[in-house]
């Protein structure tokens, strides 16, 4: 018989979702290059690293979200909320320089057509030159967060609070010692 | 194509689909069983957090008597973050159908520096025994409202130890000088002398939830 897993909650939800912002958002670039690099289908592969960003950002607005009410039900300590606040900014720093990128690579792309005069070429191919080089210190800004986040689960232990089948309904057998079970 | 995906077709494909997920919530939704000693741990914490609101409003009259201006600011801060967290652990009780109890007790007031010494033993059994447990329970019990508002507390709780602390160690400087300033988040309760955030750093809401006290 087909299983289905349990539908997370919103704060369950986020040990799910974060790594769709690092795998949309550091694939994009390879598309950007692509689109510089290829004479025939240039166009198309830069909408399909903009359709990457659009859906690697809104990936990250759903992380910061679920992130905080995960957050909140984490495990606390003076040091782990050091390094949780931290792990906030950093998200939060985040979600602004990807949404930031997107519009700009939107008006990259859609601004000349908007304004209704052509870029040549070359002028085109500079100014997604200098974004890309821009996209690097953003990418820089994400591996940082995802990298702190690494550093909360199996640094310091914290988990999402997931509910698993022996939790549900099966309280009073959960193991008393803090185990990655009871803090998952 | 066209008469693959005709309207009834996707009528009833999506009916299957809303059915399914229906059914998938129903038997994901865990056993509604009572959870009694997360809610008799919220009961107590409930008692304990009122009893300290009045304790601390008390011992800030005192500080105020004994020319400790900035104490008793820091203790009428900390009697509002109580007071917040009374009202959380409230919410939750009264969500788990329980009515919120609490038996206040006349506080023993004496003098500032004892009363400091009283405080830091209170919060810091709340920090390291009463909160520890009662999340270990919540958590067994998944329970995540009771989770968070003890989270917002045993937070709360360690810096008020941490505050009182450095209030102890330069008690005899702050004699006479005047009141102090402090921030109270009207979320969590967490207490600062400086809100150079723009984020609470225990509930992540905006700064502008904070309330001066002094
Ligand atoms: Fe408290
Ligand atoms: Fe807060």
């Amino acid at each position: 018989m087909i299983e289905f897993p349990p539908i997370p909650s919103w704060d369950g939800l986020h040990p799910l979702i974060i790594h769709f912002p690092v795998g949309l958002l550091l694939v994009a670039p390879v598309f950007i290059i692509l689109s510089l690099v290829s004479k025939r289908s240039g166009r198309a592969y830069a909408m399909a690293a903009l359709i990457l960003m659009l859906l690697g950002t809104a990936a990250v607005f759903v992380a910061v979200s679920t992130g905080e009410a995960a957050g909140q039900l984490a495990e606390r300590t003076p040091e782990i909320n050091r390094v949780l606040t931290h792990h906030e900014e950093l998200a939060e720093t985040t979600r602004i320089v990807f949404s930031v990128l997107t519009a700009a690579f939107a008006l990259i792309l859609f601004g000349p057509k908007l304004l209704k005069r052509e870029l040549g070429r070359v002028p085109s191919a500079v100014l997604t030159l200098i974004f890309l080089v821009l996209y690097m210190a953003g990418a820089l800004v994400l591996s940082n967060t995802a990298h702190n986040g690494g550093t909360l689960v199996h640094g310091y232990g914290v988990h999402a609070l997931v509910d698993t089948p022996a939790a549900t309904g099966q309280a009073a057998a959960a193991p008393s010692a803090p185990s990655a079970f009871e803090r998952d | 194509m066209k008469t693959i995906l005709s309207r009834p077709v996707l009528t009833l494909t999506a009916a299957l689909l809303l059915g399914a997920l229906g059914a998938l919530a129903l038997t994901a939704a865990p056993a509604s069983s009572t959870p009694p000693k997360t809610l008799e741990n919220l009961q107590a914490a409930f008692n304990g957090e009122s009893n300290a609101h009045a304790r601390y409003l008390a011992f800030a009259q005192k500080a105020d008597e004994e020319g400790y201006g900035q104490v008793a600011s820091l203790f009428r801060a900390a009697a509002r973050a109580e007071e917040i967290h009374a009202a959380n652990h409230a919410e939750v009780i009264k969500k788990m159908g329980g009515a919120p109890t609490a038996d206040i007790q006349k506080p023993e007031v004496k003098s500032t520096r004892e009363n400091l010494e009283a405080a830091i033993r209170g919060e810091s059994y709340e920090r390291d025994t009463m909160y520890p447990d009662f999340l270990k329970v919540a958590r067994q019990e998944r329970n995540r409202d009771a989770i968070q508002t003890f989270n917002y507390a045993k937070t709360a709780e360690a810096e008020h130890a941490r505050l009182y602390g450095n209030a102890l160690q330069n008690l005899d400087s702050m004699k006479g000088a005047g009141k102090g300033t402090y921030y109270v988040c009207t979320i969590c309760g967490y207490t600062t002398t400086k809100l150079d955030f723009a984020k609470c750093p225990s509930c992540f809401n905006p700064v502008d939830k904070y309330v001066q006290v002094d």
